[in-house]
Formats: structure tokens, C-alpha cells, sequence
């Protein structure tokens, strides 16, 4: 995988991607708004939320392909607005949409890329052939990529980004309509360029990608609404999460928006999750005789470290 | 250096889109010759040999001697001979012939008689460029006729009328003799050519590339827009060329026209005028917002000008004042004043240098806008 990046020959040793009150409009439509965001040098920074919260509108500034209308985005020591000709050699950005040449072949895409990108020709036949080799595209060099199946054109784009060794990486959903193996594979890739300290900032519907990540951004509505590492976001759930199994989960659950303490229930395959914000010692023997009274068989009760995916669901319901 | 290896990347990315695309490889390869040899065999303005149908109604030695004399013209093609008017409905409805020649009863005695005799010319006016020719034509030949007959008939009466009194304008058509219509039309043909392969196809690259997302990825890269506008230009330049130096072999070869003027002033010419045709293809891309929307855009601007305006098929000095003015607007007129200038009146640089410095500019100015309006961070 990719060599670390030399941090020593980038003069300002901040973090790889400042931002402050970005905003960007499309008509009447505020795509971002009023972003301030940082992310920390080496990081994996996923930016969740759901379709149309503004994370490619979000990426493609930092990206520098679009403007801001208000703001201020620094991206490796660099103004997107004013200095962005110091930044495009030094970054990778795969967009949400394939875009490649569809009538050129894996390694004719990689080559005109690399050699755009000012990659010497020396280093950009070892370079395609140890990305080839380590995604699996290897035996596809030749084919034509508008011939390539949908998980295979990802981890084109992935190679062509890769092929200058950009210091910060911005994925937008790079893995998004890409079956599971392929999307493993993908994060595979993404977890090696980590320890080789490259900064990657992606952008994601799934939130159990988030866990993946160093640090997380949850926007809605063009807004980032929460920020931290996934165990702060986690910490932010007002109490505990309790999963109960029992042999009526819906009974169970119908019965526990009665109680006070119990917030947000909800079914999860055949248990149900509530957060509880009681003491939490409390919480068992509470469940149980609530439940008991109700007439219900309970088996099993247990505090369980919140998943991203409750975490955001439980957010989005307490900011509701 | 490192500018010079971009350029060279997107150039041969440029060749590796033309050679995968079998239709665009005709339009380049294919398109000329057969444009060529469809103008000059197939579309010919020359008006030889009328099929013509001769009626004489006085079949004396007269009449005979004067309807040998449509035959021997050369102009006119004897297919036929019939009785009666009525032969002429029948003669046009079938197309068997364009020209119907009557002699009426009575023709060899004016004649003898001195009065004015008078012959019956119908004309097919379906077709209105034969027609006139050969109104012109048979107008030519009577008046000729006319005045054979009064040498003839002042030598029967002793006279030597000579030259007495006759003015006879001596025509020459310089340049092109024959006045042959591929020896016109191939000059120009060349430049119709040069301005369908390099605007027509300009004209959806940046749109394919916008279409494609690639011209996103583009932008992410140290590659200037400059460096990307050369680097696109650069293999047109080259086919449109190659296209070129085709038709100028085929033309000299299989059509013998000639090649009198400076090559160098051509291929100077061609390479402005080249440039000028890119600049409007990569306007109508840089502006277009769908790839079907800069094909009919690119029709709209560089095709039918470069039929209509440029003076390929119709004289400008013909064309409404307005449009002659329009035609101004558009490259092909003066390509199509150096080309043919240079092929058959064997111009230099002093007899086309104004034509140069027009396409000059109007290459300049259009590449210069084209550049500002692509790839702008949005």
C-alpha cells in the first residue's frame, strides 16, 4: 500500500482540513450551511447522515471543484478559494458517480491519470501494478472500464485517486450500490492507507461504516449536528442502552412507551432497545417488574454499548 | 516539461477516444473521400450534352442543315426525332429529353423568302439550372446561325460582307478553362470538410467529459485548462490534416485540378482557419448543457455557415447583402478564398494575406474565449 506521505515537506503542520461557517446555496436550496469543521491529520473523518444532508455538496468544496458562496474552507494549510492550484496535486477526490474513462482500460485510466497528476513513469507502472495487484483488479487491466461490474469500477477510482499518493483522501459514498465483499475489500484498502497516516475523509449512508472511523460528523439538513470520536457521539445518549430479549418483542415494546425512564424503544431483530436514563442500576429490576406487571415472559436483560446506527437513531429522535 | 508530458497524456488519450469510436473514425476517415467523390462525380454543375428532341415539320435541306447544327455544338444531345408537337408533353413527362428543338412548316422558304424564320426552342424548366443554360446555349447557337446565313447569302449576291460591321467578342475564362464544376467545387469542398470533422467534433468533447464526471476529476489535477485545450486540439489538428493532404491528392490526381499558387500560404491558411473551427467547437462544448444540444449547435454554427456562407456552393456576391455581411461572422469564406486562391489563381501571400490575418484573429479570439469558459470553478 501507498508509502506515508511526508508530512515534513508541507510547511503548517495543522489539520488536514479547516473549515469555518461554510455555506453553499444552490438556488433557493442551502446545500451546506454554515459548516466548521476539523479534521485531524491521519484521521479516518466519516461524514454520516442521510441523502440530501449536503455531504457531497460538503466534499466537493473541500475538493475544491466547487466555491463556497460564505466561509472559509482550509484544506492542507491552503485556501480552496485562493490557493487552490497548491492543492489538487495533493489531494485525491473520487466523486459519488463512476468517472472514468469508460472506453479506456483499467490501466490506460490509471497511466493518463498518474501522468495528469505529474506521477514520473517510472513510478507509475510499479505504482498500477501494486494497486492492481492488491484490489484484485489485476487480471482486469486490460478490459475496457465501462465493462467493469459496479464494485470493481469503485476500486478503479480508488487506484486512480491513489496513484499520486495524495496526502488527504475525499471519498464521497465510495461505496455506496457496492455489494458487501466489495465494500470490505474497499475499507480494507481504506484501513491500510491509515497506518500509512494518509488523512481520508469519507463520506457515507451506512452507519456502521462510521464505526470504522477515527472521527465522526453527523450532518443533517446541511448542518453538522454532532461531532467526536464514535465513543463521544456514543457518550452523548442521555443514559444507558438496555436490550431486552423476550418472546413478544412488539408486546414488550408497546408496553415500555408507557415508562418514563425507558426513551426511545425500539425492535431489533428479536429483542428490543430502549434508553434507559434512570440510575442505571436500577434499570434491571425496573424493566423487570414493569414488564412483569404487564404480563410478559422476559429472558434475558442487559446494558449493551450503543452501535453508531442507534446512536444517530436516538439522536435524531432526541433533536426531534 | 512537466506541462509538455500533461499535454502529451491528453493527446493520446484523445487518439485512444477517436480510435475506440467506429463512428467517429468514419466521420474522419470515411466522411471526406466519400463527400469528395459524391460533390464531384455524383453533384455536378456542369451542363453538357442535353438530351434534346428535334421536331422538323419543313424536312427540306434547310431545316436539316440547321438542326445538324445543334448536333455538331457538342451542347446538345440529339436522342431523338418526332412529327408533331404533341411529342414535346410526351418527350418532357418522360425526362427523355430537356430540350425539344420545333422547326415549323415553312422555315426553308422565309428563309429564301428574306423574312425572319422562325424555330420553336422548348426548354424543361424542372430543373432550372439546365434550363437556363440551355436557353443560353440555343440563344448562342441561332444567333451564330443567323449570321452564317447572311454571309451566305451576302456571298450569293456577290458580296464579300467579311467582317464588315461585326464585333465579335472573344470570351475567356481564366483559372478554371473548362469551367469545369470540380476544379470550383474541390478548393472549397476541402474547407466544408476541415470545418464538419474539427467543429462538429470539438463540439461534444467537453461535454462528453462534463457528462462523464471526468472533467471533475480533471479540475483535481495540475493540469491547466490551457494545457487541456492543447492537449484536445492538438489530434484534430492533426486528422483535420491528414483529411486535407487526402483531398489535395485526390483532387490533383483523380480531378487534375491544379496547384498554382504558394503550398506554404495554404497550409498556413489551414492551420489558422483549423484553429478558428476548433475555437467554435469549444465554445458551443464549453456553453452546451447537453451533448445533443452542441451537436445541433455545432450543426447550426459551423455546418450550414460553412455550406451556405462560405461561397462553396453559392456565389457570395449573390447572397442577400445581409447574409453576404453575415458570412463575414464565419471562418469558411476566407478559407474558401485562400484555398481556391491559391489552387487556381496561384495567390501568394501578398493576394491573400488580408483572408490570413482575419482567420488569425478570429482564431485567437475564439480559442482565448473558449478557454475562459471551460472548466471555471462553479
Amino acid at each position: 500500500m501507498p508509502e506515508a506521505p511526508t508530512p515534513a515537506a508541507d510547511p503548517d503542520p495543522g489539520p488536514a482540513v479547516r473549515t469555518a461557517g461554510l455555506t453553499r446555496r444552490f438556488g433557493d436550496v442551502l446545500a451546506v450551511d454554515g459548516v466548521d469543521l476539523t479534521v485531524d491529520r491521519g484521521a479516518v473523518f466519516g461524514l454520516l447522515g442521510p441523502d440530501g444532508a449536503g455531504k457531497s455538496t460538503l466534499i466537493r468544496m473541500l475538493a475544491t471543484v466547487l466555491l463556497p458562496d460564505q466561509g472559509e474552507a482550509i484544506v492542507l494549510g491552503r485556501s480552496t478559494r485562493h490557493q487552490a492550484d497548491e492543492i489538487t496535486g495533493r489531494i485525491g477526490y473520487m466523486s459519488q458517480r463512476f468517472s472514468m474513462y469508460p472506453d479506456l482500460t483499467v490501466a490506460e485510466n490509471l497511466e493518463f491519470f498518474a501522468t495528469v497528476r505529474g506521477v514520473p513513469r517510472a513510478l507509475r507502472r510499479e505504482r498500477a501494478d501494486r494497486l492492481l495487484d492488491g484490489m484484485g483488479l489485476a487480471e482486469f487491466r486490460a478490459r475496457q472500464a465501462r465493462h467493469l461490474s459496479g464494485g470493481m469500477k469503485q476500486k478503479l477510482m480508488l487506484a486512480a485517486t491513489l496513484m499520486h499518493e495524495p496526502e488527504l483522501l475525499l471519498l464521497d459514498e465510495p461505496t455506496t450500490g457496492v455489494d458487501p465483499v466489495s465494500r470490505r475489500e474497499f475499507w480494507r484498502v481504506l484501513a491500510d492507507l491509515h497506518r500509512a497516516r494518509t488523512t481520508v475523509v469519507v463520506a457515507t449512508p451506512y452507519m456502521d461504516e462510521a464505526e470504522r472511523c477515527t472521527a465522526i460528523a453527523f450532518l443533517d439538513g446541511g448542518r453538522i449536528r454532532h461531532q467526536g470520536t464514535p465513543e463521544q457521539i456514543a457518550a452523548l445518549i442521555p443514559g444507558v442502552l438496555v436490550e431486552i430479549a423476550g418472546a413478544d418483542p412488539h408486546a414488550i415494546r408497546a408496553a415500555l412507551s408507557g415508562l418514563a425512564d425507558a426513551g426511545s424503544p425500539h425492535v431489533l431483530g428479536d429483542a428490543v432497545r430502549v434508553v434507559w436514563s434512570g440510575p442505571a442500576s436500577q434499570a434491571e429490576g425496573q424493566l423487570r417488574g414493569h414488564l412483569a406487571a404487564a404480563g410478559l415472559v422476559v429472558t434475558e436483560i442487559r446494558p449493551i454499548t450503543p452501535d453508531m446506527e442507534t446512536a444517530f437513531a436516538v439522536l435524531a429522535e432526541a433533536g426531534r | 516539461m512537466t506541462a509538455l508530458t500533461r499535454i502529451g497524456a491528453v493527446v493520446r488519450k484523445e487518439f485512444i477516444h477517436v480510435g475506440r469510436d467506429p463512428r467517429l473514425l468514419a466521420v474522419v476517415l470515411v466522411m471526406p473521400v466519400l463527400q469528395l467523390l459524391l460533390f464531384a462525380y455524383a453533384i455536378s454543375f456542369d451542363v453538357r450534352n442535353l438530351p434534346t428532341l428535334v421536331v422538323d415539320l419543313d424536312r427540306t435541306p434547310d431545316s436539316a442543315a440547321y438542326l445538324r447544327a445543334y448536333e455538331a455544338s457538342g451542347l446538345f444531345h440529339v436522342v431523338g426525332r418526332a412529327d408533331s408537337i404533341a411529342a414535346v408533353d410526351s418527350a418532357f413527362d418522360r425526362n427523355e429529353a430537356q430540350v425539344v428543338v420545333v422547326v415549323p412548316a415553312g422555315f426553308a422558304r422565309a428563309l429564301t423568302g428574306n423574312e425572319a424564320a422562325e424555330v420553336g426552342v422548348f426548354v424543361d424548366g424542372s430543373e432550372p439550372n439546365a434550363a437556363r443554360i440551355a436557353q443560353t446555349y440555343s440563344a448562342a447557337l441561332n444567333q451564330l446561325y443567323g449570321r452564317k446565313l447572311a454571309v451566305a447569302w451576302a456571298s450569293n449576291q456577290g458580296l464579300d460582307l467579311g467582317q464588315s460591321g461585326a464585333v465579335e467578342p472573344r470570351l475567356r475564362t481564366w483559372y478554371n478553362p473548362e469551367r469545369s464544376s470540380s476544379i470550383f467545387l474541390i478548393p472549397g469542398l476541402m474547407v466544408v470538410v476541415i470545418m464538419i470533422v474539427t467543429a462538429q467534433q470539438t463540439a461534444v468533447t467537453l461535454v462528453r467529459e462534463r457528462d462523464q464526471g471526468t472533467a471533475e476529476q480533471l479540475l483535481v489535477s495540475p493540469l491547466r485548462r490551457v494545457e487541456l485545450m492543447i492537449g484536445k486540439l492538438t489530434p484534430w489538428i492533426i486528422m483535420a490534416f491528414v483529411d486535407l493532404v487526402v483531398i489535395a491528392i485526390v483532387g490533383l490526381t483523380l480531378f487534375h485540378i491544379p496547384l498554382r499558387g504558394d503550398l506554404l500560404v495554404l497550409a498556413l491558411g489551414a492551420t489558422l482557419f483549423v484553429a478558428s473551427c476548433l475555437g467554435i467547437g469549444l465554445i458551443v462544448s464549453a456553453v452546451a448543457p447537453s451533448l445533443d444540444t452542441a451537436n445541433m449547435t455545432a450543426f447550426l454554427v459551423a455546418f450550414l455557415p460553412a455550406f451556405l456562407f462560405s461561397g462553396f456552393a453559392f456565389a457570395l456576391d449573390q447572397i442577400p447583402p445581409v447574409l453576404d455581411w453575415l458570412s463575414h461572422a464565419f471562418p469558411a469564406r476566407y478559407m474558401v478564398t485562400i484555398s481556391r486562391g491559391v489552387f487556381l489563381k496561384g495567390s501568394g501571400w501578398a493576394e491573400v494575406w488580408p483572408e490570413l490575418a482575419a482567420l488569425a484573429a478570429y482564431a485567437l479570439v475564439t480559442l482565448a474565449i473558449s478557454v475562459r469558459l471551460h472548466g471555471r470553478r462553479s
